[in-house]
């Protein structure tokens, strides 16, 4: 109780967020100071946009309004930014953690489940959000593209696209076995979706490719994320189709994470 | 009032019993070791008594609560300390960093550079986790253990894959934990380790408490045979000897006896009336090792098809 009177600062918050700020902080040391996982998440995402930015030049997509390329890769890597955060950076890291034991020692340890789930949370969703920034800051100061036309449809975009890909992430690392094998795993699936969802090319609407892409997320955050930039005149920033798939694929990916998440090592 | 106390626990995975019926009790401030092969159960029964794993059956009290009641395992968690047998520890991290973080998850925690000193590692305070040695790596580990002032700590294997020196570096830091009374369950496969840091010991065979006891009159070795053995004088034959031997090959002579006293005058007296020389004379009680190995024999037949923990 001596601890209350020195310390009356900090009690204005409930235990539980300081706590998930003190884990915050830590998480995110962890994520810049590994530098591998640091370049291959941001540096990508930012890297991507400017080579294909420098690549695409003056092209033009002539079925989607005449608009230029470069102007279709913008919302298509912040869509990019976020998915890799979201879902194969965390992935990765959740599989690691529990393959190594550190997510048994925390689960022992008397940070509560909730705080450290929630601060894997916010970490993963500041690392989206550095993504977003820098790649409208490059995006409109880089290649002069307009920014979103409807913040409010761009935030509910972000918000939708990280807690679904998050609980995806989380999902995905259930099922993949040991350490070795999360990177090439979740990168397979992760890159042939983008493939398929168009992210490089856009694909036509009506292509088998399009088709078959249509049952999964990635090409629906892509479109979602297009929408509020308003490519061309008269479109809806609002896409409730694609984010109605993504929620979907979201909530499915909660029961499995729910059902399946492990603390401790597989092998053992 | 116990710190731990466990009376007929069971757990089973499917169909094979990792616990089977096991009963000890870890006294306030002992250091308590739990000893068996791989697969005897030792990780599950630690498991369970930190409340990670829940149990099937039996009692389990640890620091005078249920680790089993999801109520008490907050309580639980920032009045112990539990070291795992992985090396968990963040690796891009300094190990002052690890140390601070952990620390914040403690209502009252030592002070980071009292446990840095603690566990040796001053030098290495703002040296990456992953640039450190195995041993110092461990010893971090143990640091992270014991940040939240634990009541009780879990040591799982502590010193397995470590070097000599580190093991030893170990035991040191180990017997300072205990010396500040600090309750230690420590469990290892290693025999010189438990006869050098425990108390007391319970040795487990295939999810079984088979021996319980001090390391020093584990199965009745303090009391139990002794074994005398000397080279046959020449010219003497087995038979010339006042006692009978219980074996004797090309030239040693064994002689087991309860009574090792009374045979040695015996042997010494006769060896200095004949005046012949007892060359390599030599006195040895089981070794702990001995008492183990006989103790969980079984399990050395069936070690290929063991699981870890």
């Amino acid at each position: 109780m001596a601890e209350a009177s020195t310390t009356a600062r900090r009690h204005l918050l409930p235990r539980d967020v300081r706590l998930v700020v003190h884990q915050v902080r830590y998480e995110q040391l962890a994520f810049w100071l590994n530098r591998v996982g640091a370049i291959f998440t941001v540096v990508f995402s930012v890297l991507f946009l400017v080579m294909l930015g420098g690549s695409a030049g003056q092209s033009r997509i002539r079925w989607l309004g005449n608009i230029k390329l470069i102007v279709y890769y913008v919302p298509g890597f912040v869509a990019y930014g976020i998915m890799s955060a979201c879902f194969t950076t965390l992935a990765i890291n959740l599989v690691v953690r529990r393959e190594t034991g550190q997510l048994k020692r925390l689960r022992l340890s008397p940070l509560p489940a909730r705080v450290l789930l929630a601060a894997i949370f916010v970490s993963t969703t500041i690392v989206s959000l550095v993504q977003v920034v820098l790649l409208l800051v490059i995006g409109r100061f880089g290649y002069a593209v307009r920014l979103p036309g409807s913040w409010t449809a761009f935030a509910l975009v972000l918000l939708v696209g990280i807690v679904s890909f998050s609980a995806m992430g989380v999902a995905i690392s259930t099922v993949i076995p040991n350490q070795e094998t999360a990177g090439p795993v979740t990168s397979i699936i992760f890159f042939v979706l983008l493939f398929l969802a168009g992210l490089w090319f856009p694909l036509g609407k009506h292509s088998g490719l399009a088709k078959f892409s249509n049952y999964f997320p990635v090409i629906h955050l892509i479109k979602a994320m297009d929408a509020p930039f308003e490519f061309q005149p008269g479109v809806s920033p609002w896409a409730w189709h694609d984010l109605l798939i993504i929620a979907l694929w979201g909530a499915g990916s909660v029961l499995v994470a729910l059902r399946k998440f492990k603390w401790s090592p597989r092998r053992s | 009032m116990s710190t731990i106390s466990v009376s007929n626990l069971r757990k089973s995975y499917k169909d094979v019993a990792a616990v089977d019926d096991v009963s000890f009790d870890v006294e306030h401030g002992e250091v308590f070791a739990l000893l068996g092969p791989n697969g005897a159960g030792k990780t599950t029964c630690i498991e369970i008594l930190e409340g990670f794993l829940p149990r099937d059956g039996g009692e389990v009290q640890v620091l005078g609560v249920d680790p089993g009641q999801r109520g008490q395992q907050q309580w639980l968690r920032t009045r112990i300390g539990v070291v795992l047998q992985e090396l968990a520890v963040e690796s891009f991290f300094t190990v002052r960093q690890v140390l601070e973080r952990n620390a914040g998850f403690f209502p009252s925690p030592r002070p980071i550079d009292d446990v840095i000193a603690l566990v040796g590692l001053t030098e290495k305070a703002d040296a990456k986790v992953k640039k450190l040695s195995g041993g110092q790596q461990r010893r971090l580990d143990i640091g992270l253990g014991i940040i939240g002032r634990p009541e009780l700590l879990f040591l799982d294997e502590p010193t397995t894959g470590l070097d000599p020196g580190a093991r030893r570096t170990t035991w040191e830091l180990i017997r300072t934990l205990s010396g500040e009374g600090t309750t230690v369950l420590l469990s290892s496969h290693y025999m010189d380790e438990v006869e050098a840091l425990a108390k007391r010991v319970a040795v487990l065979r295939r999810g079984q408490v088979v021996a319980t006891g001090p390391p020093a009159s584990l199965g009745g070795r303090d009391r139990g045979q002794v074994s005398i053995r000397f080279t046959l004088p020449a010219g003497v034959a087995a038979s010339d000897l006042p006692f009978t031997p219980t074996r004797v090959d090309a030239t040693a002579v064994e002689i087991n006896t309860n009574d090792e006293v009374v045979v040695l005058n015996e042997i010494t007296n006769w060896a200095l009336q004949r005046k012949v020389t007892l060359t390599g004379l030599d006195v040895t009680r089981k070794t702990l090792e001995d008492v183990y190995l006989a103790l969980t024999h079984e399990e050395f037949d069936n070690a290929k098809g063991a699981t870890n923990g």
